[in-house]
């Protein structure tokens, strides 16, 4: 009688069987336990998963989209139409003057892979990107990856046979060296995680909304732009956050090229 | 009813939704389930965590310390009701 009374009070198993929470967990440990005996499996596994919730965000978001007001919706869409052929036409002069510099300088760059996106940050909290590419596609550590427009986004971290994965410089707690303003004055750019960057300069650097935030890669690459100062009059330094030029909740495909540069390098705990 | 439906919502919505809403779905489910808000940290690490330098599996510890609350709460509970 008192055995059952004790077996009443265990909040794991319940008088009648064991709970849904005990099977939730024992699944999370058998997922856990694949992905460190056999990675590539565990990922060939999730990736139709993973190809569903990509497609189910994507419509869940026309269709928010579509509740909103016509009207202003159909004015955006006539702007972005002229933005998009005025920038199809810039981008056309550049690929000209590259090809010609190319010409010139004989300049033979590695090729690099192209990957597909598996998971990104909407699933993805830690600011990683999931690829489809790995060690049998040339996908090598430290290689550099690139948005649509060759937009730097982050480097290569880890490398299996079949798949990578790619750190963002948003995630939290990395360190990316670069240059801010016109100035092109040096600073450390922050990831703090959810796609959000930040910087501190001098004040007496002068640094506007709107200025461009790069680092390094082959030249000087755009990753950002300011959006907000936030400045303490009792302090010499001003904080910078900067929206990256490419938006890592919506990346479906990104190059991985091996740059010879690392910007960006991950902060260790002593660190602010 | 409630248990089942909520437990795989809160393992789906790892991976369909963003994770404010799972983290506010295993707490709710905490009051049900106490191991779920756990089995889903443990199972959002398992897809997203990346170690590295000062990183810390921050789900699974955020979910460890929900159950090991909501366990306590639930012992308290269960134990008032008999007396």
């Amino acid at each position: 009688m008192k055995k059952t009374s004790l077996a009443r009070r265990n909040a794991i198993l319940s008088g009648r069987s064991v709970s849904w929470g005990a099977l939730a967990l024992l699944f999370a440990i058998l997922a856990l336990g694949l992905r460190l005996v056999a990675p590539d499996l565990f990922w060939q596994a999730f990736t139709p998963v993973f190809s569903i919730a990509g497609t189910f965000s994507a419509q869940s978001h026309a269709l928010l989209g579509g509740l909103g007001d016509t009207a202003k919706l159909a004015a955006s869409n006539e702007t972005l139409a002229s933005e998009n052929a005025a920038l199809a036409s810039e981008n056309q002069a550049l690929q000209t003057k590259l090809a010609d510099l190319s010409a010139l300088t004989a300049d033979k760059a590695a090729p690099g892979v192209l990957a597909g996106v598996v998971a990104h940050p909407p699933e993805s909290p830690y600011d990683t990107l999931v690829l489809a590419a790995g060690g049998k596609e040339g996908v090598a550590l430290g290689m550099e990856a690139f948005a649509a427009g060759g937009v730097p986004i982050g480097m290569v971290s880890s490398v299996l046979a079949d798949f990578s994965r790619v750190t963002l410089f948003s995630a939290a707690g990395t360190a990316t060296s670069g240059w801010v303003g016109r100035a092109n004055i040096p600073l450390t750019v922050i990831g703090e995680g959810g796609g959000a960057l930040r910087a501190s300069v001098a004040r007496a650097a002068n640094i506007a909304v709107g200025d461009v935030v790069s680092v390094p890669g082959p030249g000087q690459l755009p990753i950002g732009s300011v959006v907000r100062i936030d400045s303490d009059p009792l302090s010499p330094a001003v904080t910078l956050r900067i929206l990256p030029a490419a938006n890592p909740f919506s990346i479906a495909w990104v190059e991985l090229r091996a740059t010879g540069v690392a910007p960006m390098t991950f902060a260790t705990s002593t660190l602010p | 009813m409630i248990r089942r439906a909520g437990t795989l919502l809160t393992f789906l919505s790892v991976l369909f939704f963003p994770w404010p809403l799972t983290a506010g779905l295993a707490l709710g489910m905490a009051l049900f389930e106490p191991l779920v808000p756990l089995a889903a940290g443990l199972f959002a690490d398992t897809l997203y965590y990346v170690p590295h330098g000062g990183s810390l599996p921050l789900f699974t510890i955020s979910g460890a310390i929900v159950t090991a609350v909501a366990l306590f709460v639930h012992s308290r509970l269960k134990a008032g009701i008999m007396g």
